[in-house]
């Protein structure tokens, strides 16, 4: 029995390994202006909203950032980990958000409202920083 | 039987986790479009209250949404009618696209709708309103010989301010079975959600699970009758959306009559199912097929 959870463990962690996508490469035409680079989040002082953001995350973008937001190689999603995508700012993040990014697959989020976004934006910077070594082949 | 499961399968396995926040509106158009890869499935139904020498009726249709691309949305509509005393029919089909030319969000956002129905007279979902208004007062037998081929183009345009949205169409006709000129049409509406925080919990009946707004809908004349307010009918409604679970919503809205044309009320509701990740898991069942 233990063998066999242990086989079925291994599996799930392989299957998800394999789904992850370490090699995105970000659109360089897909740049926030300044002013909106420049924007603050309103809810930084509010560390509890995150939980609102979680929930948010899981329904909007786990679809293809993953559970875990490392992005799904099938969806060319962004891996919401690497050092590259969680320096960007909180007004980047937002500005992405609400604006998407359609020609590569990245829907727009502005039918949420603008502090709703803000918690995912909290959220984001909950999750770990990954390894960002390059992935053996 | 392996055909059945395999279909079985395909259609559990295509259930994934769906978008929350669908638009409250059901006669207008915002500029959010399907995402792509979803496949949205909606039954909605008007129900018409009846004036003197009306019936009441009742006229489901279902609408099957995907998202071709992040700036393409096609959709097929089916519609039907049943009218108390009187029959029941098939009314007809629609397939609309939906393109939005601009890649970033702005102040005002434009969509271009192009839609080609293939309907009859006795047609009474009234998804929009052009020319003057639909009649309400024949029998089914007599409207139902009558074939509209007819192609349908809407300037949508709209954006969101302080998280409400704010949405127009204006909305042209041209029948291509008969010379009934150009009809036109508009609808409008503005909604927002009731909260702006989504709460840590999980719950069906919090705020941020609902939108309310209201959208003002009728027809502006044709270039047959002349362009104007005058003979046609005119609604107010209010709407509202719940999003029932992670992937379901449902829809109301009671439309009053702002004029003596058509049913004096219409009350709407319906219900979405999305399915996220359609696409891609429909692509990867044939590709796995082989």
């Amino acid at each position: 029995m233990r063998t066999l959870s242990a086989a079925i463990l291994w599996l799930a962690l392989g299957t998800s390994a394999l789904g992850q996508n370490p090699d995105y490469q970000q659109d360089p035409k897909w740049q926030a202006p300044p002013e909106a680079a420049n924007r603050a989040n309103p809810l930084a002082s509010r560390p509890d909203t995150a939980a609102g953001g979680q929930k948010l995350f899981r329904r909007n973008c786990v679809e293809c950032h993953g559970a875990d937001g490392r992005g799904l190689a099938k969806k060319h999603a962004a891996d919401l980990q690497l050092n590259s995508v969680q320096q960007q700012s909180d007004g980047v993040l937002f500005w992405k958000m609400t604006n998407g990014n359609p020609d590569r697959g990245m829907p727009s989020f502005s039918k949420l409202p603008e502090l709703q976004r803000w918690q995912i934006v909290l959220y984001l910077r909950t999750l770990k920083p990954a390894d960002n070594t390059p992935a053996k082949p | 039987m392996r055909s059945s499961i395999a279909i079985l399968s395909l259609i559990l396995g295509a259930i994934g986790i769906g978008q929350a926040q669908e638009s409250p509106y059901i006669v207008t158009y915002d500029h959010h479009l399907e995402e792509p890869g979803n496949l949205e499935i909606e039954t909605f139904v008007t129900m018409g209250v009846p004036r003197a020498a009306q019936s009441f009726y009742v006229a489901p249709w279902m609408e099957i949404e995907y998202g071709v691309t992040g700036r393409w949305t096609s959709e097929l509509y089916i519609e039907g009618q049943g009218t108390a005393g009187d029959s029941a029919v098939f009314t007809g089909w629609r397939w609309e696209n939906r393109f939005r030319p601009l890649k970033r969000e702005h102040v005002i956002n434009p969509v271009l709708y192009l839609e080609y129905e293939s309907t009859n007279e006795a047609s009474r979902i009234q998804k929009e309103i052009v020319g003057g208004a639909p009649d309400v007062e024949s029998p089914n037998s007599d409207l139902q010989g009558t074939k509209n081929h007819e192609i349908e183009g809407k300037l949508i345009l709209s954006g969101t301010a302080h998280d409400w949205n704010i949405a127009g169409n204006f909305i042209t006709e041209k029948n291509l079975s008969r010379s009934e000129g150009f009809e036109f049409g508009y609808a409008f509406g503005f909604s927002r959600p009731l909260a702006k925080l989504a709460s840590g919990a999980s719950c069906r009946l919090c705020r941020e699970n609902f939108l309310a707004g209201v959208e003002f809908y009728g027809g502006l004349g044709s270039t047959e009758d002349g362009f104007g307010v005058r003979n046609s009918a005119h609604y107010v409604a209010p709407v509202v959306s719940w999003q029932v679970s992670e992937n379901a919503s449902i829809h109301f809205s009671p439309g009053v009559a702002l004029t003596g044309q058509g049913s004096p009320m219409l009350i709407r509701f319906g219900y979405s199912y999305e399915i996220r990740g359609f696409g891609s898991r429909f692509t990867q069942w044939f590709a796995g097929s082989h």
